[in-house]
């Protein structure tokens, strides 16, 4: 079976670009070709961006939000939210480098770090589902309460120093590297792994077809069987460990856990990501295919305003303004689409 | 001839697939009660909300004394002297019954502050002059009202000052039989003021209490004008019933003696009592007015509204069902009424609507692919002939009767041994009715279980094996199709023990 025979109308073979199109997804092009312009744009200011240097840093940067929001894809197209995720990646921080630091086990500091993650998203589920708040607003206050969780538990509130070379791998280590070729970052790795699995699960699992249900319409899947409340607890705590997961490499990065510094404002470009690939505000729609793709357009834009030298206020601002344009296209193509529905009801067609 | 404060003129109002109002031209002369009766979906709450501004007519013409409002909007039919009193009113919670009377007009001063002693003067002569001071305290809050005491706000609202036509829309609905009483005392002042009223009611002794003129809708038209003093309820339920049969479809009786359903003694928030029973291969038509409690009595077996009390047995096992998950697992499809809410996701594509309800049993360790839900789906949504371009086409693009039909492959794919179809034509067109009606006959034929809600009479008729109808919460005896006609189900759906 291939994706061929949902044509119910006998059609010539697809064409192995049509095939691409339909695994990247049409709405995905626009990012394709907002990133071949952001390329040419930068590129033609500066040659440093092609360097195999920057290459390679983009790939590194990429790995911590892009953990994020293959989690946040999950979390949006179930039609909710999760603001907490870059407090969760600072408590996962700290907890990860006094487990280190304290028993010398990488594997255990890993494993706790995902665990607290995983830990702090069903809390975040269990105030959606069973106080009733809103996503919003639970993962709002969560995002401070974690915050203070995470400076709690560093001894004194300051950053735990992490010295084992081994675990610095996972945030600097890189593998394949030949010559000139600086190799492939191993955070980058991770992604691309996570990516995969997360594409699978959200295509081709009844757990991600469901969120697509639910996302789409809750009263809908309950009708047809979907346990909300259930998919729910999945949903968050999987975005939480993905969240500590990318806690975990910070990290390794920066040779300490830190309660704020470098997970802070994740949320916002998590979710950036999300929308700017594709996901509605409404929910049941999204990709990780289009979420992967708008994470690199944000780090080479990040990037590129780096290498031209862009003060960061400006770099802030630019970030707000990506938020909303990315969620008033998805508005827009939305209303679009209503009014290409009214006029064929209108007109009476099948 | 008196002279007619609201005229209504070949009004004529289509939704995609129905002609709600077909050339119905009426009129109601100052200080005359003209009660509106029709059977659910017959053109009463279209016409009710073409003449409040809500929707604009296709066609034809309104009058309101002299001045033609045919296109007006709310705010414009309301000062022009149209006001109808809503069977349910919108009450503000956490305001007061002056504040609630008033709201969006209120009387104001310089630097726009409201004018609270001019809005408590007005609001108190108004229910002077009408004689519902004793009923209720102009400042209580609006969360704080019963329901009679908010219907007497809604009813303030609609005689403020410029009022010429009254509309009441099923205003006993929430009265006991002595607020009943009032209620009538004040319709028969505004009578005597000179006022034009419209009584819009399914309770047939009331309308002949009440009314001076009955007309009678059905399926959009007018199909008669009476007075009321020389007619009576059972002329009335005939001209409101009495349609052609479903033509060309005639039902073979399926019925098996295997019980698939039995529910004893059922209760709930809205149910008392309840007990009937389906067989495999049988339909069992659900018949009663709009919020009887018949989508609430699906949801309850459905596990999607709470049990209080009583047995429900399913293939002969006592079941317990809590949720929708349990209902499906324990082989109950159920097709909402609302589709667009309930039953569809409208960004998603036709193949995960259809396999919705499947998924985990297509699954293997939860993987689930596309090629599988193909195989299960796709030979239903052919069947159904569903005029979709591929089975990745989003479900909103496609119409009103093709999304019906796609919801129907869903329960079709999971093949349930008891099907609940809730209005399953509902806003479908003709053609699209048709090939439904002969779908549920082939599934009944082969041994479902099928319990069918619906408010279209030639439906009920053609389809049922048995009809049962519900009127407030309570479920009448089954009538057996040979019994079965219209009036007999009419007179039970109403209450008014006219022809039954």
């Amino acid at each position: 079976m291939t994706a061929g025979d949902l044509n119910l109308t006998n059609r010539s073979p697809e064409s192995a670009l049509s095939r691409l199109t339909r695994f990247v997804g049409a709405e995905n092009l626009s990012l394709i070709i907002a990133l071949i312009f952001l390329v040419l744009a930068v590129s033609s200011q500066t040659e440093f961006l092609f360097s195999s240097r920057n290459l390679f840093n983009i790939g590194q940067n990429m790995a911590v939000v892009g953990l994020i929001a293959v989690g946040m894809t999950l979390v949006i197209v179930s039609n909710g939210l999760d603001i907490s995720v870059g407090s969760i990646a600072g408590c996962a921080s700290v907890v990860c480098a006094l487990i280190v630091t304290g028993s010398g086990s990488v594997p255990g500091g890993l494993a706790g770090g995902i665990a607290i993650g995983a830990v702090l998203g069903l809390v975040n589920a269990l105030i959606i589902n069973y106080l009733r708040v809103n996503a919003v607003v639970a993962t709002l206050a969560t995002m401070s309460a974690f915050r203070g969780i995470a400076f709690l538990i560093a001894p004194e509130g300051r950053p735990v120093g992490v010295l084992d070379p081994t675990f610095a791998l996972l945030g600097s280590g890189r593998f394949l590297q030949m010559g000139s070729f600086p190799g492939v970052p191993i955070a980058f790795a991770i992604l691309v792994g996570v990516a995969i699995v997360g594409y699978f699960v959200m295509s081709s699992t009844v757990f991600g077809r469901s969120i697509y249900s639910m996302g789409g319409n809750p009263a809908a899947a309950r009708l047809a069987g979907i346990n909300l409340n259930r998919m729910r607890l999945w949903i968050y705590a999987i975005s939480g460990a993905l969240s500590g997961l990318a806690g975990v490499i910070v990290t390794a990065r920066t040779s300490s856990g830190q309660p704020a510094s470098g997970t802070q404002g994740l949320e916002l470009e998590a979710i950036t990501a999300v929308f700017l690939g594709g996901a509605l505000l409404a929910g049941g729609k999204g990709t990780i295919v289009g979420t992967m793709l708008a994470v690199l357009l944000l780090a080479v834009l990040s990037n590129g305003m780096n290498l031209l030298g862009i003060p960061t206020f400006y770099q802030l601002v630019a970030k707000g303004l990506l938020l909303v344009l990315a969620v008033a296209i998805g508005q827009w193509r939305m209303a679009m689409a209503e009014k290409r529905q009214a006029k064929l009801t209108a007109s009476g067609a099948h | 001839m008196k002279n007619n404060v609201l005229d209504i003129r070949a009004v004529g109002k289509s939704f995609p697939g129905v002609r709600a109002l077909q050339n119905l031209s009426m009129a109601v002369g100052a200080g005359e009660v003209v009660a509106f009766v029709g059977e659910n979906g017959a053109g009463k709450s279209t016409l009710l909300k073409i003449l409040s501004g809500d929707y604009h007519l296709d066609q034809g013409q309104v009058v309101l004394d002299g001045v033609e409002v045919s296109h007006a909007s709310p705010l414009a039919a309301r000062n022009a002297g149209f006001r109808l009193v809503r069977q349910e009113p919108e009450i503000v919670p956490d305001i007061s019954v002056a504040e609630n009377i008033f709201v969006g007009e209120y009387p104001s001063r310089s630097f726009g502050r409201v004018d609270f002693a001019g809005l408590r003067a007005e609001v108190t002569a108004l229910l002077k002059r009408y004689g519902f001071a004793d009923l209720i305290d102009i400042d209580a809050m609006g969360r704080s009202l019963s329901p009679a005491q908010m219907h007497v706000v809604e009813i303030m609202r609609a005689l403020k000052p410029g009022v010429k036509v009254v509309a009441f829309d099923e205003p006993t609905s929430s009265l006991t039989s002595d607020e009943v009483a009032r209620l009538f005392d004040l319709i028969r002042k505004l009578k005597a003021e000179g006022l034009g009223i419209v009584y819009v009611s399914h309770r047939l002794q009331e309308v002949m209490a009440i009314s001076d003129r009955v007309i009678v809708l059905k399926d959009g038209q007018q199909t008669g004008d009476l007075m009321t003093a020389d007619t009576t309820e059972d002329e009335i339920v005939r001209l409101m019933v009495g349609r052609e049969l479903i033509h060309g479809f005639k039902r073979q009786e399926t019925t098996r003696d295997e019980v698939v359903l039995k529910v004893e003694g059922l209760s709930s928030r809205w149910h008392r009592d309840i007990s009937f029973q389906i067989r495999a291969g049988e339909i069992l038509g659900f018949a009663g007015l709009v919020g009887a409690g018949r989508t609430e009595l699906a949801k309850v077996i459905f596990g999607e509204f709470r049990r209080i009390g009583g047995k429900v047995t399913l293939l002969g096992h006592v079941s317990d069902i809590r949720s929708p998950a349990d209902a499906i697992r324990a082989n109950i499809g159920f097709a909402p009424e609302n589709r667009k809410d309930e039953g569809l996701i409208l960004v998603r594509s036709v193949i995960e609507i259809a396999a919705m309800a499947i998924y985990a049993r297509l699954a293997r360790w939860g993987v689930l692919r596309t090629g599988q839900m193909v195989e299960a789906v796709g030979p239903v949504i052919r069947q159904l002939e569903v005029k979709t371009p591929s089975l990745s086409q989003e479900v909103g693009k496609l119409s009103g009767g093709n999304q019906q039909k796609v919801v129907l492959a869903r329960w079709l794919a999971a093949g349930p041994r008891l099907l609940i179809l809730d209005e399953p034509t509902r806003a479908v067109d003709v053609g699209a009715k048709a090939e439904i009606y002969r779908l549920i006959d082939r599934l009944a034929s082969d041994g479902m279980a099928i319990m069918m809600i619906s408010s279209e009479m030639p439906e009920l008729l053609a389809l049922s094996d048995r009809i049962v109808v519900m009127r407030d919460g309570s479920l009448s005896a089954p009538i057996e199709k040979l019994h079965a006609t219209e009036e007999a189900i009419v007179a039970l759906a109403l209450g008014s023990g006219a022809a039954a």
